[in-house]
């Protein structure tokens, strides 16, 4: 009996000391580091991204940064620029502490780095070619109406007023990010890319380069600066 | 004779401490005395110690400089072995010794153990409890990161504000206008050497009298306490009905002070010691600096005090408070000890205890400061956007990015000063949504200037459909009377009661 005791008391000793080095109080994570020196994409990601593109770049509100086909529709240079800058006419700050934001040049390069690696794929398009990222051509809004009816309304019609064709909507967005959301789509919301394939998987009429530059000035075109005041006309910043 | 009893012998003939030892150790106390409710006076006099052991060895490391402070702690943390262990001993201990101060005080009142002829007992304890929390304070300071130096900021900017002598007072204690390389000397000086010594030398002369006047007895509703007969009465207790303090009544003393101990262990491996957070740079503004667990009730009182008030306040209600435990037993030094039988005190008790546990909870999440970073950092619930027009999408985007939710919490998180907005929508109609957003009202600012129009439609768009499932949102029923009638054929207007 007593021996049991003793050995006890030796054993619960030994786990005790034994688990100094797997207590759950050690601070195993070092020291704090500043925040202008986190380089640490997901850190940097979740602080000051998230909240706008969603967890893990989908489901948020503004565009979805997972999505691949964005990833390979965007240069690097331009990606940069817009987390650097900002994106003009749209909700999108600029970040860089060169214009005003919280970020050195060096946690703006991990971001950019960060969303390649953790989302761009090999292939995207699969063997598709999409229209280009800028606009090459000039739109005819005419016929983006036509095109906009046949490829466009199906989905996008109730309620009205709140569609994409809304003058309210079109205010608060710009040209070149209706032309990028029309080209890569929303994977995340179910939204087709410029293939137009259908959501259950069948193959549809990809939209040309043409249609996509029509469609953008024909959205364009909707945005009334009469009913909508301060709105802008083109992608110049608003205010 | 054994060689050891004559080694003993030698030092007694020469010390002569059998006899007052013996004293003490052996002096009667009356039986019900020894009872687990007057445990706590020796258990914080036992963390004082465990404080003063834990605090030499962090000595040993830490460099009171501005410079290398923040630096030698991060050292303790992560290359010293067992070195976070050691900083999570003497935070933890600060803690409890705090807390343990604060009940054996409350203990001491509950009991009327102030009463004649302790009232020297009650006063000099009242200044071990200011020496307790001044350690706490320079304790917090010389942990020097981003809490520390707002903390101290903030502690100086109190008392810059004292009439006079308020600059003074602030150059004596920071040794210089700011907070800079002489501040942490000034502030080691104080935790190790003043503070301390003080605190030793009053905690002996409060044991000192615990002793000579006798350990309270147990208060019998009707037993009244009388300068006439009182002494008398004790001696008589103690001596008809007692026992030897050792061991007696000491046993339950070494019991929980070895459990405060054990607890205080426990705490510091699993939840391991305090920061330091950021470095104590003041370029830095992403930081939401608290003080520490005793000091954030005094965070939560000025939050909420209007600015008129806080001069005053700050001012006068630590000296009316100090003022009023120096008096308690002045006051009532004679009279009942029961509890039984002192409703005024049980109540100011209570409502003094009450109040502190309010505002310490809320100094925890601090729902009058906005959270400055949940615009970026906080994502909205998925379910949200699930069915979410394209307009009702870009209003959450202006939702987030106008930073609404620094203010207002959705899905449990963001800034709580105004109402969650989870469902909103249920409780204003969209004519009363917009009117908020462009007028304000209340606590909330008017952004009717800072949004532009399709802003604001877009952002009303979007919380007019933040409901429950199953909840319809709130709809203004005379305009939707009007558009029935407008609706109805003109024929069929007066068929319908």
């Amino acid at each position: 009996m007593r021996l049991g005791v003793l050995y006890g008391i030796v054993l619960g000793l030994a786990l005790l000391t034994a688990g100094c080095n797997a207590m759950p109080g050690d601070p195993r994570s070092g020291p704090p580091i500043p925040p202008d020196q986190v380089t640490d994409f997901h850190i940097l990601y979740n602080r000051n991204c998230q909240a706008c593109h969603g967890a893990n770049g989908r489901n948020g509100p503004a565009i979805d940064l997972a999505n691949p086909e964005y990833e390979a529709l965007i240069d690097d240079t331009t990606l940069r620029r817009i987390v650097a800058n900002g994106m003009p006419g749209t909700e999108m700050p600029a970040w860089a502490q060169s214009a005003g934001g919280m970020l050195t040049d060096a946690q703006v390069n991990a971001l950019v780095a960060g969303m390649r690696r953790e989302w761009a794929r090999p292939n995207a398009f699969a063997g598709g070619t999409p229209p280009p990222y800028a606009q090459n051509q000039t739109g005819d809004a005419k016929r983006g109406q036509q095109t906009y009816q046949a490829r466009c309304a199906s989905c996008h019609h109730t309620p009205a007023h709140q569609q994409v064709t809304s003058p309210v909507y079109l205010s608060l967005v710009s040209d070149q990010m209706l032309r990028t959301l029309i080209i890569a789509g929303r994977p995340d919301i179910r939204q087709p890319d410029w293939r137009h394939d259908t959501p259950n998987g069948g193959a549809g009429q990809p939209l040309s380069a043409q249609d996509v530059t029509d469609i953008v000035a024909y959205l364009h075109a909707l945005r009334n600066p009469d009913e909508v005041s301060a709105a802008p006309l083109s992608n110049a910043p608003r205010r | 004779m054994s060689r050891l009893k004559r080694i003993y012998d030698w030092f007694e003939l020469r010390l002569q401490l059998e006899g007052p030892v013996g004293e003490v150790v052996l002096h009667k106390v009356p039986r019900d005395t020894a009872s687990w409710w007057y445990v706590f006076g020796s258990a914080a006099f036992t963390l004082l110690m465990l404080q003063i052991v834990t605090g030499i060895l962090l000595a040993l490391v830490y460099v009171p400089s501005g410079a290398q402070a923040w630096n030698s702690l991060n050292i303790l943390n992560h290359q010293i072995p067992l070195g976070w262990y050691l900083r999570a001993l003497h935070g933890w201990g600060s803690d409890f010794m705090v807390a343990v101060v604060f009940i054996h005080m409350a203990q001491v009142f509950l009991f009327g153990a102030y009463k004649y002829p302790r009232e020297l007992t009650w006063t000099v304890g009242v200044f071990l409890l200011l020496a307790t929390l001044g350690m706490a304070f320079t304790g917090q300071v010389l942990r020097f990161d981003q809490d520390a130096y707002w903390g101290l900021g903030i502690g100086v900017f109190i008392m810059s504000r004292v009439p006079w002598i308020g600059g003074g007072l602030v150059h004596l204690l920071l040794g210089g206008p700011v907070i800079a390389g002489a501040t942490l000397s000034r502030f080691f000086t104080l935790h190790v050497f003043v503070i301390p010594g003080t605190l030793l030398l009053l905690a002996l002369v409060h044991v000192w009298m615990v002793i000579k006047l006798g350990i309270n007895e147990w208060p019998m509703p009707g037993r009244l306490v009388r300068r006439s007969t009182y002494i008398a009465d004790y001696n008589k207790l103690a001596h008809e009905d007692g026992i030897p303090f050792v061991p007696g009544a000491f046993w339950k003393d070494l019991i929980f002070s070895g459990a405060v101990v054990a607890a205080v262990a426990v705490c510091a491996a699993v939840f391991g010691p305090y920061g330091p957070g950021g470095q104590p740079d003041p370029s830095i503004i992403q930081t939401v600096p608290k003080p520490d667990f005793p000091f954030l009730w005094i965070y939560a009182v000025l939050s909420y005090l209007p600015p008129s008030m806080e001069t005053p306040f700050i001012l006068v209600a630590p000296i009316l408070m100090i003022a009023g435990l120096l008096a308690v037993p002045f006051v009532a030094g004679e009279g009942e000890k029961s509890w039984h039988r002192r409703p005024v005190a049980i109540l100011a008790l209570a409502s003094v205890a009450v109040a502190w546990a309010v505002f310490t909870n809320l100094a925890t999440f601090t729902p009058w400061s906005p959270h400055m970073n949940a615009w970026s950092g906080d994502t909205l619930p998925v379910r949200y956007l699930e069915e979410a027009t394209p307009l009702v999408r870009q209003g959450a985007v202006i939702f987030q990015a106008k930073q609404c939710r620094n203010c207002h919490s959705v899905g449990g998180h963001g800034g709580q000063r105004g109402p969650a907005l989870d469902d909103v929508a249920t409780r204003m109609t969209v004519d009363q949504l917009r009117f908020k957003v462009v007028s304000g009202g209340g606590n909330m600012p008017a952004y009717g200037k800072n949004l532009s129009p399709p802003e604001i439609e877009a952002l009303v768009s979007f919380l007019e459909t933040l409901h429950p499932k199953g909840q319809s949102p709130a709809i203004d029923a005379a305009q939707q009377a009007v558009e029935n009638a407008a609706a109805s054929p003109p024929g069929s207007q007066g068929g319908t009661p």
